[in-house]
């Protein structure tokens, strides 16, 4: 549209800047948090790595094209909530939602928890000399709980002081967190084998007061613990199971993507587009290099044994401890191939701005999410209501009070709870499955409202790129979901944990999901109910009002 | 108890419109309010190529129409988004170019056919009911907007003035608003905004038991929150910061007065509900772009509430 004959009018916004919305997105897909989390987790697997990254990206490209898609022709409109409940009507949208977005958060809660004291606090405490703290902060039980509650604080604070100061966190983070990534790739490529090996005992020495070489004791271990993963390699069936694990890492691209704005044309389309597409290149690109760093200097096979000893120990396969009795955390491994301490402890608080510039948005969804059911009379009108200072205290309790409890069950490990931690990802998946078929049949079941949008014309051999990309991306959450339900190695091996743990084996992950879908159930029917009493027919209040 | 249907912000879609008028039917609303900023906000040229073939860029996608058919279909999709359809040739392309006076006066013609059109359909659709509409331009309505509305016989222009609704209930209107980055047609200061406001107030008999239906929310309400922009009117950080943008003076007025409902638009984003001290404060928000009116069913009973929810419509 030429600028010409559009008048100046409320909300007539000039475009935002693609390299913002490119900070947001890489941050949603966050390499050292979710990455180096999920990719140290993942060392029982016959998959290569790299080829796991490059294979995941191209399917979630489609994630992008879709989330691009959606918000172009339904800006301003809530996300998955409403565009489910547009596309399907009635209590879908709702249902999906409310457990994608609010309940199963909760579960993220001590997994945030979990990477603030392995990125955060037991690497700083370890390099200012605190040894006994250190290996405290990274032991079972009351430390992960202690480490969750604080992630709640954090959480708490920055709704308090609300997006408006922590979009302006996250983009300092981002700088900062790339100058200490930087700095760790230079310390990975730079640095050899022998230097590390060195560098490793006695700096962990002087961090958690080990003794000895703990190199040969680590390889052991990790061997013992079935360390397979590599880096390269693997049959197209083996790197196909690798990636219901490695989407707990970059699944979220959408996650920052804008929804508000006046959209002017299919350039908009293309500016969200790229700043999502764009994070998740980088992302992987960086994911690659940093795996190639590590393969110089750390050693591929240790660094998947290290994770390996860590692991079996910290999901309880093993008694006793690991010789590296802390997470081996990749950034503080690449900081001890320098003696300097004052470099160390730089760089690691540089790191740590990859949590505190992401781990602020834990809730923010949630929130979103509590207003609009709540907006839409499907929750008490307390939950959206804000106080003096403009905070949403009640919403905040709706997400504080269950996530203390569930912190609780995981970090204490309940009846085997900690085995869930990828229904964080799985109850996600499910939601981003129902929007997939949303964007498959919109430009059929809404044809004027996307006939005049600004993908109207994109099209591959005839068919919607909407509808095309829908398609992929849904049939790649279904495998997914497929995997994470009927999991292979269960199968197989007949037992749980199975690859990814959360099977339909896995009674605490079934109880869980089961229960999110019940209670969301419960609270769309219960209100629905209410509400007809009292007059209102829901149906009806999201029905579309005929034109004639 | 009173139904009341209150939707906003249409900004000339002529679907909304004509779900705004036969909303009264479909949800049992006793009164339709509609709040400000009733015009669109672009023209779209569609440009003669020769015979009947016109080319439209919508949305910067390039459409080339070839047939009867097609411009007629054209057209509905340019009106459903609430822009105004121009047939243009080349060379008047050319001089609009370098006279952008023109272009404004092009634009002041088509908003006020369409407002003339639905004034129209607005008297045949509601003939016989005894439904009236009561509405007050916004802050993008250009002023001759109003001379327009003055005219009907249905659609009731309540501008800064105290309306009695049937319901007993007594309503002050008002579409202006605080300043915007876009200088648009109504907007003042803020201690100007307060005049405005006591002006109409001070004639209200029952203020507890009376509704606002005043076009820019109020500030730091939830319901006022836009996306902070540079001065270049670009969204800073993608979008990700919001600020409040509502009325300092509205919010005084609010909890001065203590109406029993407060109605908003203004900002399309900020659809929700909220209660500052006693009052109900309403934006339904606004997806006119889409088709979808948006809007708010309030049950009011005698000096309460009785029930309120958002609709999708």
């Amino acid at each position: 549209m030429s600028d010409l004959f559009v008048r100046k009018a409320t909300g007539m916004v000039r475009s935002w800047s693609v390299f913002d919305a490119f900070i947001y997105a890489f941050f949603s897909i966050n390499l050292v948090t979710l990455g180096f989390y999920s990719f140290s987790q993942m060392y029982y697997f016959g998959g290569g790595m790299i080829p796991a990254l490059i294979i995941s990206a191209v399917f979630i490209i489609f994630e992008v094209v879709v989330y691009a898609s959606l918000i172009a022709v339904m800006p301003r409109s809530g996300g998955d909530y409403v565009w489910q409940t547009r596309v399907f009507g009635g209590g879908i949208g709702f249902i999906l939602a409310i457990t994608g977005w609010w309940f199963t958060l909760w579960l993220w809660t001590p997994i945030y928890g979990d990477m603030l004291r392995q990125i955060v606090i037991t690497p700083l405490l370890g390099a200012f000399g605190m040894q006994q703290a250190a290996v405290w902060f990274a032991g079972p039980g009351t430390p992960l709980f202690v480490c969750s509650l604080l992630t709640l604080v954090f959480v708490a604070v920055v709704i308090f002081l609300g997006m408006k100061s922590y979009a302006r966190v996250q983009k300092y983070s981002f700088y900062a967190g790339m100058l200490g990534l930087l700095i760790v790739i230079v310390l990975l490529f730079t640095g050899s084998p022998e230097k590390f090996k060195a560098g490793l005992d006695a700096n962990s020495a002087a961090y958690f007061g080990t003794s000895g070489s703990l190199y040969e004791p680590t390889v052991e271990q990790g061997i013992a613990a079935y360390a397979s993963t590599p880096l390269m390699g693997g049959t197209f069936g083996l790197i196909m199971v690798t990636l219901p694990y490695l989407v707990f890492f970059n699944l979220w691209p959408n996650w920052g993507a804008t929804l508000y704005g006046e959209v002017r044309g299919a350039t908009d389309y293309k500016r969200n587009f790229s700043g999502m597409a764009w994070a998740l290149g980088v992302t992987t690109a960086l994911a690659i290099i940093f795996f190639l760093g590590v393969q110089k200097t750390i050693g591929w096979d240790f660094y998947v044994q290290a994770n390996a000893a860590w692991w079996n120990y910290a999901w309880g396969y093993v008694t006793e401890a690991p010789p590296l009795p802390v997470w081996p955390n990749p950034a503080m491994l690449a900081v001890f191939l320098t003696d300097n301490r004052l470099i160390q402890i730089v760089v690691l608080l540089l790191m740590s701005t990859w949590w505190f510039g992401w781990a602020g948005t834990l809730f923010l969804s949630s929130t979103r999410v509590i207003f609009a059911a709540a907006f839409d009379r499907l929750l008490p009108e307390k939950a959206a209501e804000l106080n003096k200072n403009g905070t949403p205290v009640n919403a905040m309790l709706y997400m504080i009070l269950p996530a203390i409890i569930v912190a609780a069950l995981y970090a204490y490990d309940v009846a085997g709870f900690k085995s869930i931690t990828l229904a964080a990802t799985q109850g996600i998946a499910i939601m981003y499955f129902g929007t997939a078929i949303a964007a498959i049949i919109l430009p059929y079941k809404k044809k004027e409202l996307y006939e005049a949008s600004p993908i109207a014309k994109m099209k591959v051999a005839g068919i919607p790129l909407i509808t095309v990309a829908g398609l992929i991306f849904g049939g790649f959450l279904l495998f997914l979901l497929v995997e994470w339900f009927f999991d292979p190695w269960l199968n197989s091996g007949g037992v749980p944990p199975g690859l990814y743990g959360i099977s339909i084996a896995n009674t605490n992950s079934m109880i869980f999901l089961g229960s999110c879908y019940a209670i969301a159930a419960a609270i769309y029917y219960g209100f629905k109910s209410k509400r007809k009493s009292e007059g209102i027919d829901m149906d009806k209040v999201t029905s579309e009002i005929p034109v004639e | 108890m009173t139904t009341i249907f209150f939707a906003t912000d249409i900004h000339g879609s002529d679907i909304c419109w004509s779900k705004f008028l036969n909303a009264g039917k479909f949800y049992g609303a006793d009164q339709l309010i509609l709040g400000g900023d009733m015009t669109g906000k672009a023209v779209v040229p569609f440009i003669h190529q020769g015979g009947s073939n016109y080319r439209v860029t919508l949305l910067e996608q390039v459409f080339e129409i070839t047939n009867e058919d097609e411009l007629t279909d054209m057209r509905k999709k340019v009106r459903s988004r609430g822009y105004y359809p121009y047939l243009t040739n080349p060379d008047e392309i050319q001089e609009l170019e370098k006279d952008p006076a023109k272009v404004s006066a092009i634009f002041l013609q088509e908003v006020l056919k369409v407002v003339q059109q639905w004034m129209e359909l607005a008297e045949k659709k509601l003939a016989g009911t005894g439904m009236k509409i009561y509405c007050c331009p916004g802050n993008d309505d250009m002023d001759e907007v109003d001379d327009i509305i003055r005219e009907s016989r249905t659609v009731v222009l309540a501008e800064g003035e105290v309306v009695n609704l049937a319901s007993g209930h007594e309503m002050i209107a008002s579409g202006w608003s605080n300043r915007t980055p876009w200088a648009t047609h109504r907007e003042e200061d803020e201690d100007q905004l307060a005049a405005r406001y006591e002006a109409m107030i001070s004639r209200l008999k029952n203020p507890s038991n009376s509704i606002f239906n005043i076009h820019v929310p109020p500030y730091k309400s939830g319901l006022d929150e836009a996306p902070e922009l540079d001065k270049d009117l670009r969204p800073v950080l993608a979008g990700n910061s919001m600020i409040p943008v509502g009325s300092t003076a509205l919010r005084a007025a609010i909890e001065k007065t203590q109406p029993l409902v407060s109605l908003h638009g203004h900002i399309h984003e900020g659809r929700g509900s909220t209660r500052i001290g006693k009052t109900l404060v309403i934006n339904p928000g606004s997806m006119y772009e889409q088709g979808t009116l948006l809007g708010a069913i309030i049950k009011l009973g005698k000096n309460k509430i009785e029930n309120y929810v958002l609709t999708t419509g």
